[in-house]
């Protein structure tokens, strides 16, 4: 079938010219125009906020409009450093990162190739997986409280059917950040899950028939074909879940523990929120977020270099 | 005939329309919700039905949030008339936005001011300017379950009066039927249940300024080391605000110290459950009672012209004895108004209902709670709250580790001094 005479007739011929005025039109201002409204929603709503946060971080001020910002230049930073709390919320932050690779990234893999590998009869798993993800976090908090009471809380009473006793894990500072952690991949593994079985879902069929019928074991397949090919979702799970691991805690820190016991769980999330809304030190607020964002970047970036050239873009 | 009757629907409705434009609207900011959310409306409407010229928006926020909503609609220029401000923040919020002093000459005649107890009005008298008027008050009481007391062997009817008689009782508790016998509430940051407990102690928490802790005196240090022992002994189980009220609410512990504001909410847990006990706050040592207020106060930030004086007819209404009254016995916050037992509708309440009684009999022995600068606050909390959890561990005793807080939380103070 013979191209249609209306595209032949608009196409110029190869290595034609366009007049100058007319080219930048096309080249120049239509993609512009197409990203308009998505670059005016992030200008308005991402990158001026980011931008006065930045400059709220050199000012004292209380949020007063009738009451002059004051130029303290890095005097917030300092603060900021020299914070009681920054320390414990740095590491804490670290912590709660590095435990979320392993509880949060790389445990739902094996449930999703398992979920996955039961096909449509998995479905009853991938709903009873992602319902935590639905409840809000406040329940879950408030939950979780309830079940941990140390005076005739759920577990303390099993414990004690078992014949022994539950530890008040909420008022230890070494097993209060990991009973967080716990509630917080509990709520949001289901998620993740779902996600990597999505990434299953587009691995070739004909790839895994392929190594079967070569002989390959449960363990050769996943390791030579599942892995590299889930390697795209795994890259995003990582970034997503680093990113959001200390904004996840935040509820159940806030309802359960208040960034205690002795600063055991606060991280620097939860810390600028103190700072910010609880004290209104809106300087020390705002660069605890420059700080965060910098860290955060920073973390972002390293993973992309490092981890980018080792995903399986192609199948 | 039809066009005289369409011409007087139509000066009706124009007539109508210019009420409603001459109304002035003010804005009001709370953190009510539920039933006393539902009372404060009732309240609200009643002053309108009376003020036709005025009405009032309310605007909920919740409470740990109110402070911050208030400052961003206060930034963003939005219409804020009359606030609840959380009584530590007073001071805070009457340097760092525009309250008004109600006292203030040019708000007229100041004398409706004199129905609140002088005390109630010293949390937000400010160097003899009055920045902010009781409302959503509590005080702290103690809630004891007469069925565990029985059980134990106490005298149900025979509320533990000192702090001796508590630890005496908890002690029992525990021993005869293995329950948790007390715990006596920390608050936010752990900073509103050590003022309480040190204030009655005889020790000051903050000095007037809020710039220096004060609470490693002898006093102070002694009571810390009684709620240390609390914990070390197991009569109180080392937990937070909410695992404590849950289990007292499930009749799982003998004694728990908190708000009267709690008062409803267990009372309607206790229904069928267990006989609930309401005694005033234990003494220390036989010396009097000095219990600080919790709750939140009403602050005026509408500018001068028709929206203030609207707003200060509300905060004028809302200083009536029935109005006050009517918001304490629906909501169960304390009463504020001086005598409250003269209003007939709350004598009768208070015969109805006697658990109210402590509450009411603690009224004169209210001191203000203790208020924070803006600067240092957030650190000397910090340092509050770490102070709690290593007193519970108990690995030191308190004349080691309160001298020690008072100093990091003085350090972290210092900066309002400097300036």
């Amino acid at each position: 079938m013979k191209p249609s005479v209306s595209l032949a007739a608009t196409v110029p011929p190869l290595g034609a010219t366009t007049p100058p005025a007319r080219r930048g039109r096309q080249w120049h201002l239509a993609p512009f125009l197409y990203l308009a409204p998505m670059i005016v929603l992030l200008a308005a709503f991402t990158y001026w906020p980011l931008l006065h946060t930045i400059y709220l971080s050199f000012v004292q001020w209380n949020m007063n409009p009738d009451q002059p910002m004051r130029w303290v230049g890095t005097a917030n930073y300092r603060g900021i450093f020299n914070s009681p709390l920054f320390d414990a919320a740095f590491r804490n932050t670290l912590i709660y990162i590095i435990a979320s690779i392993p509880l949060k990234v790389l445990l739902p893999i094996p449930i999703a190739i398992f979920v996955w590998t039961l096909g449509t009869r998995g479905q009853v798993y991938r709903a009873l997986l992602f319902l935590p993800t639905l409840f809000s976090f406040t329940v879950v908090a408030v939950v979780f409280l309830w079940m941990l009471n140390p005076i005739g809380g759920h577990f303390v009473q099993i414990a004690r059917l078992l014949g022994g006793q539950w530890p008040n894990v909420l008022t230890d500072p070494d097993l209060a950040i990991w009973t967080i952690l716990l509630i917080s991949t509990w709520k949001v593994i289901g998620f993740n899950t779902l996600l990597y079985v999505a990434g299953l879902a587009s691995i070739n069929r004909d790839y895994v028939e392929a190594m079967r019928l070569d002989g390959a074991s449960d363990w050769r397949l996943v390791r030579h074909l599942l892995w590299p090919l889930l390697t795209p979702t795994t890259l995003f799970v990582l970034i997503s879940t680093v990113i959001f691991a200390i904004q996840q805690v935040f509820t159940p820190i806030d309802i359960m523990t208040e960034g205690g016991p002795q600063n055991g769980t606060t991280n620097l999330f939860y810390m600028v929120y103190q700072y910010a809304f609880r004290t209104f030190n809106v300087g020390f607020g705002a660069a605890g977020t420059v700080i965060i964002f910098a860290f955060l970047l920073a973390i972002t970036l390293l993973k992309m270099r490092t981890l980018d050239r080792h995903v399986q873009y192609q199948q | 005939m039809e066009k005289v009757r369409t011409l007087l629907a139509g000066l009706a409705l124009t007539l109508v329309a210019a009420t409603a434009q001459a109304a002035t609207e003010i804005v009001f900011y709370h953190y009510q919700t539920g039933a006393p959310g539902k009372t404060l409306r009732t309240i609200l409407d009643d002053f309108q039905k009376s003020n036709p010229d005025v009405v009032v928006k309310d605007i909920y926020k919740h409470s740990e949030q109110i402070t911050g909503e208030v400052q961003a609609a206060l930034a963003a220029r939005r219409p804020v008339d009359v606030t609840s401000v959380i009584g530590k923040n007073i001071v805070f919020f009457a340097g760092a936005t525009p309250a008004v002093a109600l006292n203030d000459p040019k708000n007229g005649d100041a004398k409706w001011l004199d129905a609140y107890l002088p005390n109630f009005l010293d949390a937000g008298r400010i160097d003899g300017k009055v920045y902010a008027i009781p409302h959503s008050y509590g005080t702290p009481q103690l809630y004891y379950n007469k069925d565990i007391f029985r059980k134990a062997g106490l005298d149900a009817d025979k509320a533990p009066r000192t702090w001796d008689d508590v630890i005496a009782a908890a002690t029992q508790i525990k021993q005869k039927t293995g329950m948790a016998g007390v715990a006596h509430l920390h608050a936010s940051m752990g900073d509103y249940g050590t003022m309480v407990m040190v204030t009655n102690a005889g020790a000051t928490y903050l000095n007037k300024a809020g710039t220096k802790a004060e609470f490693d005196s002898p006093q102070g240090v002694a009571v810390l080391q009684m709620w240390q022992d609390m914990a070390k002994s197991g009569i109180m189980p080392v937990a937070n605000d909410q695992q404590w009220g849950a289990a007292f609410q499930a009749g799982q512990m003998g004694m728990y110290i908190t708000s009267s504001a709690a008062l409803r909410g267990f009372v309607a847990s206790a229904q069928g459950k267990f006989d609930l006990g309401v005694a005033q706050y234990p003494l220390w040592k036989e010396q009097p009672r000095r219990v600080n207020n919790s709750g939140a106060a009403i602050m005026l930030h509408a500018p001068e012209g028709p929206r203030r004086e609207a707003s200060l007819k509300l905060l004028r209404y809302l200083s009536r004895q029935d109005v006050s009254n009517h918001w304490s016995r629906d909501t169960g916050y304390m009463p504020l108004i001086r005598n409250p037992q003269a209003d007939p509708a709350m004598a009768k309440y208070i015969a109805e209902f006697p658990l109210v009684r402590p509450s009411i009999a603690q009224m004169a022995e209210t001191l203000p709670t203790a208020t924070w600068p803006a600067e240092g606050t957030l650190e000397a909390q910090v340092h509050i709250k770490n102070m709690l959890d290593e007193l519970w561990a108990a690995k030191r005793p308190a004349s080691a580790i309160v001298p020690e807080t008072v100093r990091k939380v003085n350090e972290a103070l210092s900066v309002n001094l400097k300036k």
